[in-house]
């Protein structure tokens, strides 16, 4: 096996977009993605890609540049970070129904106002909606391996739908790890080249997106919601084949940490479960049955396996990253389908929410402390006092 | 980048209307409106284009009133875009054949990829990805066919409709009398003079067939972005007799208030220029949208061409320095 080299996760993003020989990249500068790009303008300059370089004018053009390239067969990479994933908004609906697997590498970035670096999750989860697979990384090397995971599930033609591999600003863009490449041949087992359907052509004319008529539109739906039911098992199987070729194994959807005894939880994803498992770690020496899950993938949400993960708990507690103003549950995003998840089982948990990480704030171990704390009491009061609290305030 | 012969198509011009190309790309299967302008354009530019082209239809009209599920009317390869984006989805499709030339899995031709752009996905909420297109250096043929407002969703104001024209969002009232009180853009200086790429912008319109389908084609066989700017009259919106469509583009002409011209590395050359223009009115009032306008309106209007026919007997320099003729 390759020895580990020390990469950022923008860097790590760069060397699976190159691994997964991308053939039309658009760029546009905003921090932190930005170094992504810088890595594979490199490549492309180098010659070590063999991929047309689009700078675009703006995060929206950059999206209407790789939908165009994939309606014509290419493998197409493009990312962004906070205001420009939003301004980009428009077109990720027509990628998703036209049914272009393109991906899309997000460094999270807080939106504005007011203007701030920091990481948070609420770019990327305001696009949860659009049809899109949208997963997390917790590390450098889960970058690179979602990459390569994320453009293999996309392109299945079981499931044809664009991608968001995220990962968080700062945290995981920018500060090395150890990073294991793939071999060239490892690469070429597991991902097979992009087989696009009916792509734009001069042999076969096609017409891609024509309008409908308003009850042509409930069966299409239907028919991507269908697809959504599917992609599960393409998931489970691509990770699964990806651990088999490349020596690293992953829960295809959540990462259970010393789960199976315990009895409060950390609900979590993105780089402060870092933190988490450091806690968790501590926290047991301590005597607290404490376990976290960390969730790989937003859509197609683990409803099932997080019900079988985390149904025996007695109480959990969200970390969110993201802001739902006037959500049901007063916080962030997370905690509404998690609750959603646990409804039908006959002993649910307790569920809770703590905002943390906002506006790029480090999540310390001893906020993990007063959540487990808070979850303590909860389990022996039977009930939680509040649906959310914010940490550090 | 190193060189590689992406095998870009050359269309001869063509010399007569006997020698039109045969073949119709553009095919039953649309429901525009009787008398529409810009069907008519789409049927002789895809047929000047021929059989190796790709159309990207940014919503407007004619994608509208064109582009219905299992019963598209075109004959080629089309895909649909945003009213925002078709520069941009031209640009991702442009490179992806590309890259698919260079790794063999596309033996050519390269493709005519043309834009069908309204006016307002070309000059007004197009603008920045068109421009962005052009500036990059795709080879593709951006046409915007200028039926001078926002005409599917029920004839609104965009940046290229006429001053005192009633559009339902510029309606004449005792306050506005004239209905629409700004001058349109000029949408070929916006490309001409912003984009050192280009070398090849005309106009035309549906009144001058062979005139259009040669400039088609010669903007097709330049191996950089162009850019044509064709006045498609509509009947609904402008107010006319259905049957009156062509008589409308020729009008324009005849009066100034359109003018035909090629824009070639940096040099123009007008056609069709009259003898002695007629008077505005002569086109305005056969057009229910200026039917409210006073005599001090028309004058205003004529005033404004006036002064832009001035351009024709001396051509205006461009504003950017434009590198070596070919």
């Amino acid at each position: 096996m390759a020895k580990a080299k020390m990469l950022t996760g923008c860097r790590a993003s760069a060397e699976g977009a190159k691994a997964a020989e991308v053939e039309v990249i658009c760029s546009f500068p905003i921090r932190p993605y930005t170094a992504i790009m810088m890595e594979l303008a490199k490549m492309v300059a180098n010659g070590e890609l063999n991929a047309e370089f689009i700078h675009g004018e703006g995060e929206h053009a950059q999206l209407s540049v790789v939908l165009g390239a994939c309606a014509a067969g290419a493998r197409a990479f493009t990312g962004s970070s906070g205001v420009g994933v939003t301004y980009a908004m428009e077109i990720y609906s027509p990628m998703a129904g036209g049914r272009y697997p393109a991906q899309m590498a997000i460094a999270d970035r807080t939106l504005d106002p007011p203007g701030d670096f920091g990481s948070e999750h609420t770019d990327a989860m305001c696009t949860r909606d659009n049809g899109w697979l949208l997963g997390w990384a917790c590390s450098p090397q889960e970058v690179y391996d979602n990459t390569l995971i994320a453009y293999r599930v996309g392109e299945d033609h079981r499931v044809m739908l664009p991608q968001m591999v995220c990962q968080d600003g700062y945290f995981i863009s920018h500060i090395p790890d150890k990073v294991v490449l793939g071999e060239q041949s490892q690469v070429k087992e597991f991902l097979p080249p992009y087989r696009p359907i009916s792509p734009l052509s001069l042999t076969h004319p096609v017409s891609h997106g024509p309008q409908i008529r308003p009850d042509q539109g409930a069966p299409m739906d239907a028919q991507r919601a269908q697809t959504f039911l599917a992609v599960p098992k393409v998931i489970e199987e691509a990770t699964a084949d990806f651990g088999r070729i490349f020596g690293r194994n992953y829960d295809p959807f959540v990462e259970q940490y010393k789960l199976a005894d315990a009895e409060i939880a950390f609900f979590i994803m993105g780089a402060h479960a870092n933190t988490a498992r450091a806690a968790v770690d501590r926290l047991r020496k301590q005597g607290v049955k404490v376990g976290m899950a960390r969730l790989r993938w937003v859509r197609p949400w683990p409803t099932h396996q997080l019900a079988a993960a985390l149904g025996h708990v007695k109480a959990i507690g969200v970390v969110e990253t993201s802001t739902s103003y006037g959500g049901a549950m007063r916080g962030g995003n997370l905690i509404h389908e998690l609750r959603a998840s646990l409804y039908d089982l006959d002993d649910r948990p307790l569920v809770t929410s703590f905002m943390g990480g906002l506006g790029g704030e480090t999540i310390w171990p001893a906020d993990f402390d007063h959540m487990a704390k808070v979850l303590t009491q909860a389990v022996k009061e039977k009930k939680v006092r509040n649906y959310v609290q914010w940490l550090g305030m | 980048m190193q060189a590689f012969d992406y095998k870009y198509q050359q269309l001869e011009p063509v010399k007569s209307f006997k020698r039109v190309p045969g073949p119709e790309m553009y095919v039953p299967g649309h429901r525009t409106c009787a008398g529409c302008g810009p069907a008519l354009n789409y049927r002789l530019v895809a047929k000047a284009a021929g059989k190796d082209t790709i159309f990207i239809g940014p919503t407007g009209c004619m994608y509208v009133a064109n582009a219905s599920y299992l019963c598209t009317p075109y004959a080629v390869s089309w895909i649909h875009a945003q009213i925002t984006n078709a520069g941009a989805v031209a640009s991702g499709i442009e490179a992806a054949f590309k890259v698919a030339m260079r790794k063999g899995r596309h033996a050519g031709p390269f493709p005519n990829i043309i834009v069908m752009a309204g006016d307002g996905g070309s000059v007004d909420i197009g603008l920045q990805a068109m421009s962005g297109m052009m500036y990059r250096n795709h080879k593709v043929l951006f046409i915007c066919y200028d039926n001078e407002s926002y005409a599917n969703t029920g004839i609104q104001t965009s940046p290229m409709t006429p001053y005192g024209a009633n559009t339902t969002f510029t309606p004449p009232g005792k306050e506005i009398p004239e209905g629409k009180t700004l001058f349109p853009k000029n949408a070929p200086q916006l490309v001409i003079g912003g984009h050192p790429a280009v070398k090849y912008v005309a106009t035309t319109t549906i009144a001058h067939p062979l005139d259009l389908m040669n400039k088609v084609r010669k903007a097709l066989s330049q191996p950089g972005p162009t850019f044509l700017h064709m006045l498609c009259p509509c009947p609904k919106g402008w107010k006319f007799d259905e049957k009156m469509t062509r008589e409308m583009a020729r009008l324009a002409v005849e009066t100034g208030m359109w003018s035909l011209y090629e824009w070639e590395n940096g040099t123009y050359n007008y056609t069709n220029v009259p003898k002695k223009y007629k008077p505005v009115n002569e086109y305005m009032q056969h057009q229910g949208r200026f039917a409210h306008l006073k005599p001090e309106h028309i004058a205003k209007m004529q005033a404004f061409v006036d002064e832009k026919i001035k351009a024709v007997q001396r051509p205006i320099p461009v504003a950017a320095a434009v590198p070596g003729k070919q």
